[in-house]
């Protein structure tokens, strides 16, 4: 069984230098979420699409999936969140696949299901 | 013998059982207690009856507008509908049991192909399994196949078609996705891959089609319902006028022949509805059970997923790959009965989710440009295939229909120019 095929990637970048990004990113995430505090209605969307798009860079995918899912419960635009998700609920469905959670694994397809679901119905709203 | 003569004989060639034991099996293979197994099972052998009482539905309206349009305009009115074609299949053909076994063997095969070459890809879009499992037995037992080489066939072509499609697919959406984590699991792939050819021609250096803005008000079509409708109730009531008051009277008895159009219209839909809330209660518990098994074993699988999995990279492009699509289909309506091919009217539907899905692969390759010709180019040739099929369905017995989705309607003109004659040759 060819199961873990995943680590390859996190070996390519050294890992000092992947320590000072994180570390440059969880204060991109921070100053973000003190924007978010005091955005708006408008603009809170796009910081909660910002702190989600920070944390899939960091590949912490739980807080980008909420991050997300938060941006899509206030206002749904077509566009990064939707397309992200889809991306996230796949990373979680292999992960919870490759540690035999069968429970998890059909979360996640129930989520990527119930996510084209209402791109169905954004799309047809924004027509 | 006799009690097994009888459980082969009377119970398991009906379908509704067959698809309720298919459940039953998936269910206990995911460990579920024994009352959401019981509960499974019954709900999907339920939807096999409901899914047959919409057939019916569709089947008696489809009946009145065949002669009527045969009466007004001296030929063939074809309704492509997947869904109606179906319906005729399971119940008017007797291929209920075995389309309900292929849509298991396509899963299965569709796993082994993934496990053991590196195309890993799984469908798991289960309703476009069950159109494929529909047409591959259509043709395949009009081949000559049967029993459990009928099966064995129909699962096979749609393994393959289930691996086949988002693999050539993928170049194109891994460019629109910028990764190669999700591929589309969509049959009307042949469509965009040649839509995205003439937009790749003629759309050179063109702009993306994204920055346009369009007008509101076309999103009523994306429904299932309305979207029937929308065509449906012109199409009958104008058929039913130019057909006359005395030969569309006989038919509609005490009732007024346009007001008996217009109910027959709106019974079409109805049957649509039926049909799909059957198929949906069908593949509600089966297919969670069979994408879970798929997706463990085989490790690096990458899901094939519906097409609106591509439409928030660029919604602009969904809208006008669908505007430009049904200009296509309107065109090749009136083209293709100049050839001698039958006259098929526009499918909204189809237009809209195969349209769109189109518009993103045109707009990729081609720009504003692209989306436009290669949209137009897309709609006639979504038209022409299924136009393509109406002699073989006809001889089949099918009532004023045809199939959608292209890539199922090229798996069942494959059958029928190749794999038949090599059969005919054999008996």
């Amino acid at each position: 069984m060819t199961f873990f095929q995943r680590k390859k990637k996190k070996a390519a970048s050294p890992k000092e230098e992947k320590v000072v990004n994180k570390e440059e990113f969880l204060t991109k995430i921070e100053q973000a979420k003190q924007e978010l505090e005091e955005a708006d209605a408008e603009n809170k969307t796009s910081y909660l699409n910002k702190i989600g798009s920070l944390y899939l860079e960091i590949e912490d995918y739980d807080q980008a999936i909420t991050y997300y899912e938060a941006s899509i419960s206030e206002k749904q635009v077509m566009g990064k969140a939707f397309a992200d998700l889809t991306k996230l609920y796949n990373f979680k469905r292999k992960e919870a696949s490759e540690q035999n959670d069968k429970e998890k694994v059909q979360y996640y397809l129930a989520k990527s299901d119930e996510l084209i679901k209402l791109t169905k119905d954004t799309i047809r709203g924004n027509m | 013998m006799s009690v097994l003569n009888f459980i082969i004989e009377s119970i398991l060639t009906q379908a509704a059982i067959t698809i309720g034991l298919i459940a039953f099996v998936g269910l206990l293979l995911q460990r579920k207690q024994f009352g959401e197994v019981m509960s499974g099972s019954f709900k999907t052998m339920l939807g096999f009856m409901v899914l047959s009482a919409g057939s019916a539905i569709i089947v008696d309206s489809l009946t009145y507008f065949g002669e009527i349009f045969t009466e007004a305009f001296g030929m063939q009115g074809i309704v492509p509908s997947i869904e109606a074609i179906n319906g005729q299949a399971m119940n008017n053909l007797g291929l209920g049991n075995q389309i309900a076994l292929t849509f298991l063997a396509i899963f299965i095969f569709n796993i082994i192909i993934a496990r053991i070459t590196k195309w890993k890809y799984i469908f798991l879009t289960g309703q476009a399994i069950l159109w494929m499992a529909t047409m591959t037995i259509i043709f395949g037992s009009a081949a000559g196949f049967s029993g459990i080489t009928l099966i064995l066939f129909g699962g096979l072509i749609g393994g393959i078609f289930a691996v086949a499609m988002p693999a050539i697919a993928q170049p194109i959406v891994r460019k629109i996705t910028g990764s190669d984590d999700i591929a589309l699991g969509h049959f009307c792939t042949v469509g965009y891959l040649f839509g995205a050819g003439v937009a790749k021609i003629i759309g050179k250096g063109s702009k993306s089609i994204e920055d346009i803005k369009f007008p509101k008000g076309l999103g009523f079509l994306s429904d299932t319902y309305l979207s029937v409708a929308f065509i449906m109730v012109p199409l009958y009531v104008i058929t039913a006028a130019f057909a006359g008051a005395e030969f569309t009277s006989q038919l509609s008895g005490d009732v007024n022949f346009i007001v008996h159009a217009f109910l027959q219209a709106v019974q079409f839909v109805v049957g649509v509805y039926v049909l799909l809330s059957g198929v949906r209660l069908l593949l509600a518990e089966i297919v969670p059970a069979f994408r879970g098994i798929a997706l463990k074993v085989v490790p690096n699988a990458k899901p094939a997923l519906d097409c609106p999995v591509l439409f928030p990279y660029a919604p602009n492009a969904v809208t006008a790959g669908f505007v430009t699509t049904t200009i296509g289909t309107i065109i090749a309506m009136f083209i293709l009965p100049l050839f001698g091919l039958a006259m098929i009217l526009p499918g909204m539907l189809t237009n809209f989710f195969a349209g769109g899905t189109a518009g993103i692969f045109m707009n990729a390759v081609g720009g504003r440009r692209g989306v436009l010709i290669g949209g137009i180019a897309h709609g006639i040739f979504i038209t022409l295939l299924p136009a393509l099929l109406v002699p073989y369905f006809n001889d089949l017995g099918f009532i004023n229909a045809t199939a959608t989705d292209v890539d199922t309607v090229s798996a069942g003109l494959l059958i029928k120019w190749f794999v038949e004659p090599i059969m005919n040759i054999f008996n």
